[in-house]
This record gives C-alpha cells, sequence and structure tokens, in this order.
C-alpha cells in the first residue's frame, strides 16, 4: 500500500516550522561561505516537489546556480516542470538512489533528501551512497518523520495486519524499526522503547548510526554534524546534517561563526534544536522585534509573555517567516 | 631466564593446515605457481591481462599447464619457465615469503604448494628446469613428518638448454585415502575444470594454454554490457596501501541464468569471487536480497597490486578478507553502484505494463558487449538508463474477449455469417470513428 505523493498532500509553502528551518539552514551556508566555502559554486539537489521553496532561498539569496530536483511521481512531471520557478533547475524523474551515484565528483554539493515519510531502509541507503560519493566539503541534511509509522506504512512490514481488528502501537513499531534499521538499533531494546515520544530518539540513532558507518569506507574523511533539528508542523519531523570534511574542511568550519549560531550541532549526542513557532500576534511581534535581541530577563511590559518565552523568541525571531494572505 | 617450549610440531601443523581447502582448490594453487612463472618469467603485466588483453602478451608465446587427476596420482607440469636453484634452495620450500622475497603475482603467502602436497598424497616428486639449470626434490611425507628438521633433500640437475622447454612438473603419488576417494566418486577432474574455466578467465589462451586430463580448457569471460545512448555502465576507482581497485557494474549482454549473475571479484586477474549474491559483496545488507528478476546484473572488482599481500584474498583464494580496508572502500562502493542497476531491472516488473516498460525490457534485451577496459576508462559515474526517443507509433494491437452471441449478432445484421472475429472487430472501429470521430 501506497501513500499519496506530500506534494498531493502539504501545502509545502505555508508550513511555518518548515520555513523557519529552511531559513536556519540559509544562515549556516552564509556562515560557511563567509568561512570560505564557496557555497555560490555548490550544486544543490534536493526534493522541489511543486513549490520548490528550497531553491528559491537557494539561488535568490545564496546565489546557486546548479540546481537539481528530483521527482519520482511520473503524474507530477508536467506540473512539477510547470512550476518550475528558474530555468536553472534541472528536473529529473528519477530516485535518489539512481541520481547520487551519477553527482559530479568534480563539484561540491548540497544534497537535501528531504523525505516526508517515516524512516526506511531505502533512506539509509541512499544517506550510505551520498556519503559513498560526495566530495569533501558537500554538504547532506536528512529529513523524516517522527511520528508512529501509519497503517499504510506498516503493511509493507505485515501484509497481513488487519486495521480493522487491530490498533497500532508500540509493539508493532518496534518490528516496524527493526524491518527497517534493525542493524543500526541498540540492542536490548523494548517495546516500550519505541512509544510514541519515543521514536525521535530511535529515529536520531538509527540517522547517526547510519552517519557513522556510511563514512567509514572514506578512510580521513568524516561526517561533520552541522544540524539536528526537531519540529512540528502538522508532523513532527526531525532533520540531520553535515559536511563530508577532512582535515581542511574541519579546520575551516571550526574557524567559522557557525558556533555562535543557536541552532548550531556539533554533534549529534546533543538534543536537537527544536524549532517552536510561538503563538504571536502580528501585532505582538512587531512589538518584540523592535526590543530584539533583547539582554536576558527582558520582558514586554504592555503584554505577558514568560521569559522562557522571550528567550526563544530571541533565539528564532530572525528565521521566523510571515504569512499574509495575497489576492491574486 | 626460563624458556617454555614453543615449537610448531610438523604432525600438527600438516594435519590443520590443510582442513580448510578443498582439494579443487589446492589444485588450483599448483596452478597459480605455474601461471605465476609465466608472468615473472615474461614480465606480464597483470593489468594489461585484464584490461588491455589484445596488448598484454603479443609475440611471447603461451605457456603450456598439462594437469593430470586421477585415482593414483595429481600431477602438474608446466612450460612456464621453470624455477631457480637459488629460489629452490632458499624461498619454494620455506612456509611463507622471507621479508626480500621476489614476489609473484597470484602467490600470496608462500603457502600453496606444500599445502597443495600435504592435503594430497604423501609421495611427492618436483623437478624444474630452467633453460639454464635445473633441480629435483622428492621426498615422503610421513617419513619427513618424523624429523625433526624442516629441510627438504635436493638435488642439481642439468637444465633444458632451452626457454621454450622450460617448466615445473610435480607429481605427488600414493594420494591420502579419502583423496583417492573422492576422486574415485568421479567429479574432481570435472570441478577441476570447471574452477580453471571461471577462475582464470584472463590468463588462459593469453598467457597460458591449460589442459586437464587431455581436455583444453577455454576461460569463461566475464561480461559487461552497455547500449550506446541508453544503458550506461556504473565504474569506481581509487588507490588505496598499494592497491589500484577499479569496479564496473551494468547489464550483463544476453545473461538469462540467475547463476552468471552477480558481483566477481578479482585479485591480480584471478578470479576469487564468482558471481556473488551473499552478503559479502552486500546482497540482503546494502542493498535487497538477490531475486531471479536481477538475473541480468553482473559487478566486476578488481583489486591490483605488486605486493598480493596487499590484496584482500584469504589464503584458499576463495574467499575475500572482509577486514581489509581496500575492501571495506570497495564494498561501499559496490552497494551505491548496485542499487540503481537493481531498481532498473526491477522497473521490467510493474504491475501494469507500458511502453517505459517495453523500452526497459528491450534495453535489457540488446545490450551489447563491452570490455572492462572501455567502462573503466571513462571517468567516475553511476550507472545510467535514458530511455530511448520514441518513434511515434502507428499501429497497436487490439486484442480482447467478446461474447459469441454479440459477434452472432453483427455477423446477423450484415448477413456475413462467416464473417471472422478479428474483421467485426475491425468493422466495428471503422464504424465508430466514421460515424462519431472528426477526420
Amino acid at each position: 500500500m501506497n501513500r499519496v505523493s506530500s506534494s498531493y498532500r502539504v501545502q509545502y509553502d505555508m508550513r511555518p516550522a518548515k520555513q523557519a528551518e529552511r531559513r536556519m539552514i540559509m544562515d549556516a551556508l552564509q556562515r560557511l561561505a563567509t568561512a570560505g566555502f564557496a557555497i555560490e559554486d555548490y550544486q544543490y539537489t534536493g526534493f522541489g516537489a511543486i513549490y520548490f521553496v528550497d531553491f528559491i532561498l537557494l539561488h535568490k539569496l545564496l546565489g546557486l546556480k546548479r540546481l537539481v530536483s528530483l521527482e519520482q511521481e511520473p503524474s507530477l512531471e508536467t506540473r512539477v516542470n510547470f512550476n518550475k520557478p528558474f530555468s536553472c533547475i534541472e528536473v529529473k524523474m528519477v530516485p535518489a538512489s539512481s541520481e547520487i551515484p551519477n553527482l559530479n565528483r568534480e563539484i561540491h554539493h548540497i544534497v537535501w533528501l528531504d523525505y516526508d515519510g517515516v524512516l526506511q531502509k531505502e533512506f539509509l541507503l541512499d544517506i550510505h551512497s551520498a556519503l559513498t560519493v560526495l566530495s569533501p566539503g558537500s554538504i547532506l541534511l536528512v529529513t523524516v518523520d517522527v511520528e508512529p509509522p501509519e497503517d499504510y506504512d506498516y503493511k509493507n512490514v505485515d501484509p497481513s495486519f488487519d486495521s480493522a481488528a487491530e490498533v497500532l502501537g508500540p509493539k508493532h513499531w518496534r518490528k516496524y524499526f527493526e524491518h527497517h534499521a534493525s542493524s543500526h538499533l541498540k540492542v536490548g531494546l523494548t517495546n516500550s522503547d519505541f512509544g510514541k515520544s519515543e521514536l525521535i530518539t530511535r529515529t536520531t540513532e538509527v540517522l547517526k548510526s547510519a552517519f557513522n558507518r556510511s563514512i567509514v569506507a572514506r578512510g580521513e574523511i568524516e561526517f561533520a554534524p552541522i544540524f539536528n533539528f526537531s519540529y512540528r508542523d502538522s508532523h513532527s519531523m526531525l532533520t540531520m546534517g553535515g559536511m563530508l570534511a577532512g582535515r581542511t574542511e574541519k579546520r575551516k568550519l571550526k574557524a567559522s561563526t557557525l558556533s555562535e549560531a543557536v541552532y548550531y550541532r556539533d554533534s549529534f549526542d546533543r538534543p536537537p534544536f527544536e524549532i517552536k513557532i510561538p503563538r504571536l500576534t502580528r501585532k505582538e511581534r512587531v512589538y518584540l522585534d523592535r526590543e530584539m535581541p533583547c539582554p536576558d530577563g527582558w520582558v514586554p511590559r504592555d503584554f505577558n509573555l514568560s521569559s522562557d518565552d522571550v528567550l526563544h523568541y530571541r533565539d528564532i525571531y530572525r528565521f521566523l517567516p510571515a504569512f499574509a494572505e495575497i489576492l491574486l | 631466564m626460563r624458556y617454555a617450549a614453543a615449537d610448531v610440531r610438523k604432525q600438527f601443523f600438516i594435519d590443520m593446515f590443510t582442513r580448510d581447502i578443498s582439494l579443487e582448490e589446492c589444485v588450483l594453487d599448483l596452478i597459480d605457481n605455474s601461471i605465476d612463472s609465466y608472468l615473472q618469467k615474461h614480465s606480464v603485466s597483470v593489468s594489461k591481462l585484464v584490461f588491455e588483453p589484445e596488448t598484454a602478451n603479443v609475440g611471447k608465446g603461451v605457456g603450456t599447464v598439462e594437469v593430470t587427476c586421477n585415482e593414483h596420482q595429481i600431477k602438474v607440469v608446466d612450460t612456464c619457465g621453470g624455477i631457480s636453484r637459488h629460489r629452490a634452495q632458499d624461498e619454494v620450500f620455506c612456509f611463507g615469503h622471507s621479508a626480500g622475497e621476489e614476489l609473484g603475482k597470484l602467490g600470496a603467502y608462500g603457502v600453496g604448494m606444500k599445502r597443495a602436497l600435504f592435503k594430497i598424497g604423501n609421495n611427492f616428486r618436483i623437478v624444474s628446469r630452467t633453460a639454464e639449470e635445473g633441480f629435483e626434490v622428492s621426498f615422503k611425507l610421513d617419513e619427513w613428518a618424523e624429523k625433526s628438521e624442516w629441510k627438504v633433500p635436493i638435488t642439481f640437475i642439468e637444465g633444458t638448454g632451452s626457454e621454450r622447454r622450460a617448466g615445473t612438473a610435480i607429481t605427488i603419488t600414493e594420494l591420502r585415502p579419502e583423496v583417492e576417494l573422492r576422486i574415485k566418486e568421479g567429479d574432481v577432474p570435472k570441478n577441476i575444470f570447471e574452477d580453471a574455466s571461471n577462475t582464470y578467465p584472463y590468463f588462459l589462451g593469453n598467457c597460458v594454454r591449460l589442459r586437464i586430463n587431455d581436455d583444453d580448457v577455454d576461460p569463461k569471460p566475464i561480461n559487461l554490457g552497455e547500449l550506446n545512448g541508453v544503458l550506461r555502465a556504473a565504474n569506481e576507482k581509487f588507490e588505496h596501501d598499494g592497491v589500484k581497485v577499479k569496479l564496473a557494474a551494468t547489464v550483463a549482454p544476453g545473461q538469462r541464468t540467475s547463476e552468471d549473475a552477480g558481483w566477481y571479484v578479482l585479485c591480480n586477474g584471478r578470479v576469487v569471487v564468482r558471481a556473488d549474491k551473499t552478503n559479502l559483496t552486500g546482497w540482503s545488507r546494502d542493498f535487497a536480497s538477490f531475486q531471479p528478476k536481477y538475473r541480468s546484473f553482473i559487478g566486476v572488482a578488481s583489486f591490483e597490486s605488486d605486493n598480493p599481500l596487499n590484496l584482500p584474498w584469504t589464503t584458499t583464494k576463495r574467499d575475500l578478507n572482509r577486514e581489509s580496508t581496500s575492501f571495506i572502500k570497495a564494498r561501499a562502493l559496490m552497494a551505491t553502484m548496485t542499487r540503481p542497476i537493481l531498481t532498473f531491472l526491477n522497473s521490467q516488473y510493474p504491475a501494469e505494463s507500458t511502453t517505459e516498460v517495453a523500452d526497459i525490457r528491450d534495453t535489457v534485451g540488446n545490450v551489447k558487449a563491452i570490455s572492462f577496459n572501455d567502462v573503466a576508462a571513462k571517468p567516475s559515474t553511476g550507472f545510467l538508463y535514458t530511455p530511448p526517443k520514441r518513434k511515434e507509433k502507428k499501429f497497436e494491437w487490439v486484442r480482447f474477449q467478446a461474447e459469441v452471441r454479440l459477434l452472432d449478432k453483427v455477423r446477423q445484421r450484415l448477413r456475413r455469417s462467416s464473417m471472422g472475429a478479428a474483421e467485426i472487430g475491425r468493422h466495428v472501429l471503422d464504424h465508430f470513428v466514421k460515424t462519431e470521430c472528426e477526420e
């Protein structure tokens, strides 16, 4: 049983947490550019779907000109091409597994495997392929859904599952993870380790293990963590990413201003940076922005907002999108 | 200072040493030595044999290796150049290579011949002659095992006086009872024949001619495929620790059986692992398990080094050392190369047949043979399938089952009782187009 392509399900450009994540990634890439990485010359390969939001940001803000969008859903081909915002975007109707080995080895890449589903074996194999062929200095990002696998996901693991007779729970989710990622799971896990709230931890462990194992064959090149975001628009999602770094790249990374960025994660052992979109009115945001960046302990005088909420706002106000209706 | 005894006991050594290798593999070890002699004598490059076989050995003549295998004896006689007295005295009968020893290409550990002798029988005679000089070594294993020293008696004899006839003859008689039994069972010569054919595709015919019990062994080539402008093989290459690694994976031309599908691993041109479909080369681990629908898949991994000890083969040369760093690196690439090819082969079998699927099947069927060299000469790249440009179709088959009752109605209406079903179909379509469609 297949799930419907996310282009049909999700209004990509209207997801505030996702957009904040994209803007933080842009911020990080800007910092890397300042540190001497020629980001403008990197090739971006992602899943643009019909919205191409990440492509627009990368082209307009960072000047990337080599842009490749992968699409697997044949019925979307004409729409994807119709919605392609720039001529420098090449749309390829192939899965990531087929495109990754064909990425030019002579240049640097940003590859964002922005999956919309829960963890699958195929995702881990794509990570393996990417870390096997990408040149040092290239950046790999992986996004997965960390909600519990749904009936249609689980049916691939156990076709005899009858959703009318049984409700999925930790026992099934464990089986799902064991099916897709058994060699990456820690030993000694029990059903309760696969409860809903634990799945983000399990997924983080699996992805971390996939990064670490896949890079082993590259000898001196390491996978240097940069990104570890968790966020929720309609679904809880996890994005992990970093750079394939040899000695030179590690030195440049260390010298960059990334360590000043609040979202920067140089180790996957630290908890992810949680992108929480504050529930604020436009008027409140304008008010707060006038005081940003505020000193510790500052709270607004004209309405109630806790110091913690203000600090959180201070962390992410630069990256928050503002949506408004436009009449076309 | 006191010392505890830590000697190697000969009988233990003989028994333990021969446990993990088959009789057939032992005979192949002896053939390896013959081929190695030839390569050394004629300074033939393994790289050229694998990648440029046409030019590798021009004008150097071909050595012969004759294997006799019956319940009385196993004999390997070659004209591959022979062994010098110096090497016989100081190296050939030692277990393992010494630090300064000149290494061959197929003898990695310096144990093959001795292990073969111990495994097969009790009575050995080795006669070897170069053009200039020769030696003979004969001994019985049971008598040798009783002595504490590790030497074997050697006699010097004349050389052949001719480069063409220079070579080595190894004769083993008084076969071990279990070896005799296995040979009497009948499969052993046939197994050696097939193993040799699969193991030496890059050597047979190019530098040696091999006969087993008077039958010529033909090489079984490893065929890679491409289709101009439509299907391109994946290839990767790197050098690590003095080992040159070249990898190619693609769809094989005309390969229709699962038996030949899988990864082939060569160490200095010798096929160590053939048509592997196990997790050794990534199947069921880094990518899907093998299924018959992947029967057209073929991959070749070539490891080459002047120091055979750096290659990832085990001492039996029939398996790979999973802890080899060059193999670990290669295996990561092999997985990345294999997955798109399996996705492509998988797409031949969708739920519903379409013209795209027909194109894919045509491509698989029409793939043309391409040499390893032609694949490896290109820059590293992944497998690529570019669907052929489709000519506009003029005709298409229409086939369906119709109720006889309805066909009869048409026949009645047209007053043509003998009208065939196909003609009725055509008539009905024409009628609809004429009355309902704009032309």
